[in-house]
């Protein structure tokens, strides 16, 4: 490894948006190693940290999960902040030529899955308030997840027959029903699913035990056991 | 009277917003005529949602019925909200 390329904790834990002692505990854990200076510092390479921030689906997996420490710069605690940083990944968008046409769309689905985590959880956070919103547009990919109380216990209240979280994934995206009633709400699951019936974009849906794929010219709704059980929601968008 | 979304925003996308959009937009409905057509012009807007749209458009068709006029766009995000608008609350708007 090219000595050049090495840095100390406290940068590293300035890139990463996280505490030295998380980067410490994270070294004896496993989770991202470091290797020692001859002095017995902690070092760590830049390529090591950017492969580490690069890798959105397993910080959002491990955070709706673990609730494990993420960079600010990922995480939207309230939906002002969500509008904000949606806004800013729309101007980015919209300077990528191949996706000129259909731009509008990718913010939109993103809008609607990451404003129902905050329509549907207000007031009822069971911990963590807010989403995980990260992208990367090179890799084509934007994760939204939140610590909510997940699809299954939302709809439950409406609809007091569901009994699992495969049920509930297939009732919001395709049935006309809200999980705030008697308010009219509760649409835009089905939107996401249009859109992706019709354009080249693809979304995997996580919550509870239950896994979602939607993707272009796939009416049908897949869906199936997920390979882990948490409460909240996780999305994968790619495009 | 004519009505540019753009002056709501350019990403429209949230509820909130669209809630915060309506009320705002209250006081002028009484400058409108009884039979003057209200016309929504989307040019500007590069990002509409149907939770947004549900929050403006839906209460303003209700009571404007076919005076209520959209103006047609490409823009694709604009295009589908309101397709599924129609479908959920059954109901057409007029475009021109």
């Amino acid at each position: 490894m090219d000595n050049k390329d090495l840095i100390a904790i406290g940068e590293a834990a300035e890139l990463l948006g996280i505490s030295r002692d998380t980067l410490r505990r994270w070294d004896k854990n496993g989770r991202l190693r470091a290797t020692k200076s001859s002095g017995g510092h902690r070092l760590y390479s830049r390529f090591q940290i950017e492969l580490y921030l690069s890798d959105l689906q397993i910080l959002a997996k491990d955070w709706v999960e673990s609730a494990t420490e993420i960079s600010p710069k990922l995480y939207c605690p309230n939906s002002a902040i969500f509008q904000a940083r949606l806004h800013k990944m729309e101007r980015f968008l919209s300077r990528v030529r191949e996706l000129e046409s259909i731009f509008p769309l990718i913010v939109a689905v993103a809008g609607e899955i990451g404003n129902n985590s905050f329509d549907h959880n207000l007031g009822n956070w069971p911990d963590l308030p807010g989403v995980f919103f990260g992208y990367d547009i090179d890799k084509r990919k934007i994760v939204l997840a939140d610590r909510g109380q997940g699809v299954l216990a939302t709809l439950h209240r409406v609809r007091p027959t569901l009994e699992t979280h495969a049920e509930a994934l297939k009732v919001a995206f395709s049935e006309i029903i809200s999980g705030r009633a008697p308010e009219s709400r509760g649409n835009g699951l089905k939107f996401v699913r249009q859109v992706i019936a019709d354009n080249p974009i693809g979304l995997v849906f996580r919550t509870g035990n239950a896994e979602l794929i939607l993707k272009k010219d796939k009416a049908d709704l897949d869906i199936h056991g997920s390979p882990s059980n948490f409460r909240g929601c996780l999305a994968f968008i790619m495009f | 009277m004519k009505i540019y979304l753009e002056k709501f925003g350019t990403t429209l996308t949230s509820r909130q917003a669209g809630k915060e959009a309506f009320s705002a937009f209250q006081p002028r409905l009484s400058d409108i005529g009884t039979n003057e057509p209200l016309e929504m012009d989307f040019e500007g807007v590069v990002t509409f949602s149907p939770s947004w749209g549900d929050e403006f458009l839906t209460p303003l068709q209700k009571e404007f019925g076919k005076r209520l006029i959209l103006k047609h766009t490409e823009n694709p995000s604009v295009q589908a909200t309101l397709a599924l608008l129609e479908k959920i609350h059954i109901i057409k708007f007029k475009r021109i």
